[in-house]
């Protein structure tokens, strides 16, 4: 037994020490404090972070620490899950996983090391948010600091997103076909649809008031006492304006009521029943379960249907390749046509755009053919970094330089081709439509480039983007600011240059940071 | 005594495919060399016999113990470094060391620092792994394959990317560790075992081709290998039809060495190498001989 829990601790430990020596990982968590301090305005902006009513919550660490506590059950419920949900495959790549696998550790103990893992890593990270949030009460708050206050409302909302997020990252890594990119999609739809869940059990249907015990988010929780404690549905939590001629109001913070001890005590402990589930389904790093993930690919359902596809992408890519002339528009070509080669679907998703295109506004069809837009576009600068091609193509005229700007000019070109017949539609409608979508087709090339060539894997793209997607989509067109392609008719030249600004901004912090990379190799 | 029986183990992949078919071995200790092509079977075997993998039939038992029923009694005594090893870049060596060392059951940092003195990487120990050559990090490898002192260690292509002299303190570090246990070293470099194997295993395919001491594989090929000089447009039309092991042109004609049976040019046979005995058994041996 012993012997085992020091396995476990081994385990723990070097995952943990090899997360916080990451630079990303220092760099995410200064991130994540400096959005705290723009979470929290200063009301003398004119804006605050807690709304009732247009009353604002006085700053005391019952509203700082609710405020931050949500933001940080958010950020880890959904963006966590991206950054721990590779420990697994990291000992695949490396193959320490095989030596692993060759010890007398047994599969549940490196499961329950990895989970503990991600907890200790999420607990750590957002305890440092919290004491960071704390610093921030300091600065503009209008109250003394009561820790126990503050710690009260992180104790209440964030643990059961913790262990929820953990145990779902095991289980998915232990599942071959959940452990890749369709894993990453898969999750921000069942995180999305826990939280609607949550909200809902809480107000538009009693009828599943039971899921108040698998409220993992917190967000159920938060609203219902919210509302008991403020008397009221108008509350809002952020950055957002209030009447100053209204008297500010205290809010003591959440507390924990008889009638949601065992919801909150069952949310938090409830996920770990997954890890029993993720210990049936582990590989073990059996080669022949993990060693070819196109062999794998080709048996999910995606790979299928990608094999059903691929004579005719064959015929297609033969008609489309041209010989190389040395040159980079002709590389460019040649990347986006090998798009093709690699997912025949993405011929499948030019003719669901382009039909859709025709039967449907553009107010509907646009989202959804950004959304596989999105996806096809995720991959293309950095597969070279998965598929261990990068070297090569250093060796290669142009590419080594310019490898930024010729993924840049692939992922534009594949976005066209898709897009072209809403783009064409759109011409019909009138100039400024066309110039709103042709702005935002570039805005998301080149977001997905530059965060592909940044982080090498497709993840934090697919993340961003699809957050970024689900606010656009549910806003549909309320605020202009959100309407960065047109999709909604609300896009005008502020938005459109707002979102030029910032896909240009991003390809030059990519490009400075590849730079940098290359000087150093 | 042998400590590791194989009985007509096979695996069969998705696909009808073989990696390793109806293979039957009995090992003693010593240096076993695992010699064959790309694709012959090695890494499969040796995933087997480390408990990486299953067999699909057949059985392995290591020391008396059923390998596939009872994993975990092998384990303990298991050392195992699989090809192209990587490490945890941001990790030190001690820390690498200490965690493997923790997942294997062995104790205490004395181990680890002796370890590292070992594998000559104790000046280095808190290092970052990050900024180690080739050569530390296979060392490193080697190293924690060793922590637990096993009784079987398999260690897979593990001079692929050392220089030469990094190979040779590899090739003796193994010899040391050979007595009294069982040492598997996977290659398809044959000067890597020539001077350290006391049986060679030469797999072709996924089968057996044969298992045989150094010497006498050399003696299967005896008046089978040959060498002669021939122009260079003679070598131009023998290069097809020969299986040539060295070909060096020199301002007499070109410098012939080739195995196979008595040839029709003239030819002197000369005393045949490991390299040759490879050459002549992957492309005249058969399964079983």
């Amino acid at each position: 037994m012993k012997q085992r829990l020091q396995r476990v601790a081994a385990i723990v430990r070097v995952d943990f020490l090899v997360r916080f020596r990451r630079l990303s990982t220092v760099v995410v968590f200064l991130l994540l404090c400096a959005f705290a301090y723009v979470w929290i305005p200063a009301p003398s902006t004119g804006r605050t972070l807690i709304q009732i009513n247009d009353h604002r919550a006085i700053y005391n660490s019952g509203a700082i620490g609710l405020g931050t506590a949500s933001l940080g059950a958010f950020f880890v419920g959904l963006f966590g899950f991206y950054v721990i949900s590779n420990a697994v495959r990291k000992d695949i790549v490396t193959r320490c996983g095989l030596v692993a696998a060759s010890t007398p550790m047994r599969s549940g103990e490196y499961l329950l090391g990895k989970f503990l893992g991600n907890l200790s890593f999420l607990f750590t990270f957002l305890g440092g948010f919290m004491l960071s949030s704390m610093a921030m009460l300091l600065v503009r708050g209008e109250a003394p600091l009561e820790p126990f206050v503050f710690v009260r409302q992180y104790l209440l909302l964030t643990p059961a997103a913790i262990v929820f997020v953990s145990a779902v990252a095991v289980l998915f890594e232990a599942i071959p076909f959940l452990s890749g990119k369709l894993g990453d999609v898969v999750y921000f739809f069942f995180w999305v649809t826990c939280i609607g869940l949550a909200v809902g059990a809480q107000s538009s249907h009693p009828g599943i008031g039971w899921f108040r015990y698998f409220d993992f988010t917190g967000f159920g929780f938060m609203i219902d006492q919210l509302q008991h404690a403020l008397h009221t549905d108008s509350v809002s939590i952020g950055a957002s304006t209030f009447d100053p001629h209204k008297e500010p109001i205290v809010f003591p913070g959440l507390s924990l009521s008889h009638e949601w001890f065992w919801p909150r005590v069952v949310s938090t402990i409830a996920p770990v029943l997954l890890l029993p589930l993720a210990t049936l389904c582990f590989h073990r790093f059996d080669p022949v379960r993990t060693k070819r993930v196109a062999e794998r690919s080709q048996r999910n359902w995606i790979g299928r249907l990608q094999n059903l596809f691929r004579p005719l992408s064959r015929v297609v890519v033969g008609l489309l390749l041209r010989p190389g002339k040395g040159s980079l528009p002709s590389a460019m070509w040649n990347d986006a046509v090998l798009t093709i080669a690699l997912y025949p679907l993405v011929l499948v998703l030019f003719a669901a755009i382009t039909l859709g295109t025709f039967f449907a506004p553009l107010s509907r069809s646009l989202p959804i053919a950004f959304l596989g837009l999105a996806l096809v576009l995720a991959d293309v600068a950095a597969r070279d970094q998965r598929a261990d091609t990068v070297l090569l193509l250093r060796a290669t005229r142009h590419l080594r330089e310019d490898f930024l700007w010729w993924k840049l000019g692939s992922s534009v070109l594949l976005a066209l081709a898709l897009c072209s017949i809403p783009l064409v539609r759109s011409a019909v409608m009138g100039a400024w439509p066309f110039c709103a979508l042709l702005i935002g087709i570039g805005f998301v090339a080149a977001i997905a480039t530059s965060l592909g060539v940044m982080t090498g894997n497709a993840k934090a793209f697919i993340v961003i983007f699809l957050s970024f997607w689900y606010l656009v989509v549910n806003d549909a067109g309320t605020n202009r600011w959100f309407d960065f392609a047109g999709f909604y008719g609300k896009a005008n030249v502020s938005t459109a240059a707002l979102y030029a600004t910032i896909g240009v901004g991003a390809l030059l912090v990519a490009q400075m940071i590849y730079r940098g990379r290359m000087s150093r190799s | 005594m042998s400590m590791l029986q194989i009985e007509s183990v096979s695996k069969q992949f998705r696909g009808g495919n073989y990696g390793v078919r109806d293979v039957s071995l009995e090992l003693k200790s010593g240096v076993i060399g695992l010699l064959g092509p790309n694709g012959a079977g090695k890494t499969t075997l040796m995933q087997m016999i480390a408990t990486i993998t299953r067999p699909t039939s057949g059985r392995i038992s290591f020391q008396g113990v059923d390998v596939v029923l009872r994993p975990n009694d092998v384990r303990g005594k298991l050392g195992y470094l699989p090809q192209d090893f990587g490490v945890y870049e941001n990790l030190t060596a001690r820390e690498f060391l200490t965690y493997f060392a923790a997942l294997k059951g062995v104790r205490g940092g004395t181990r680890v620092m002796e370890m590292l003195e070992n594998v000559n990487l104790h000046q280095a120990a808190g290092r970052a792994i990050g900024g180690f050559s080739g050569g530390m990090k296979q060392r490193l490898g080697i190293a924690q394959a060793l922590i637990n002192d096993p009784a079987l260690l398999i260690v897979d292509e593990p001079t692929a990317g050392l220089d030469p002299e990094e190979r040779v303190r590899f090739r003796n570090l193994l010899s040391e560790i050979g007595f009294g246990k069982l040492v598997i070293l996977s290659t398809h470099i044959v000067s890597d075992i020539e001077s350290i194997a006391t049986e060679i295993v030469v797999l072709k395919a996924g089968a057996l081709l044969t298992i045989a001491a150094p010497e006498e594989l050399l003696r299967l090929c005896e008046g089978k290998v040959w060498q002669s000089i021939v122009s260079s447009e003679e070598f131009d039309r023998l290069r097809g039809s020969l299986k040539i092991s060295a070909a060096v042109r020199k301002g007499d004609g070109v410098h012939l060495r080739f195995v196979g049976p008595q040839p029709e040019i003239v030819a002197d046979s000369v005393e045949p190498e490991l390299e040759d005995a490879f050459l002549y058994l992957m492309n005249f041996g058969e399964a079983g001989a």
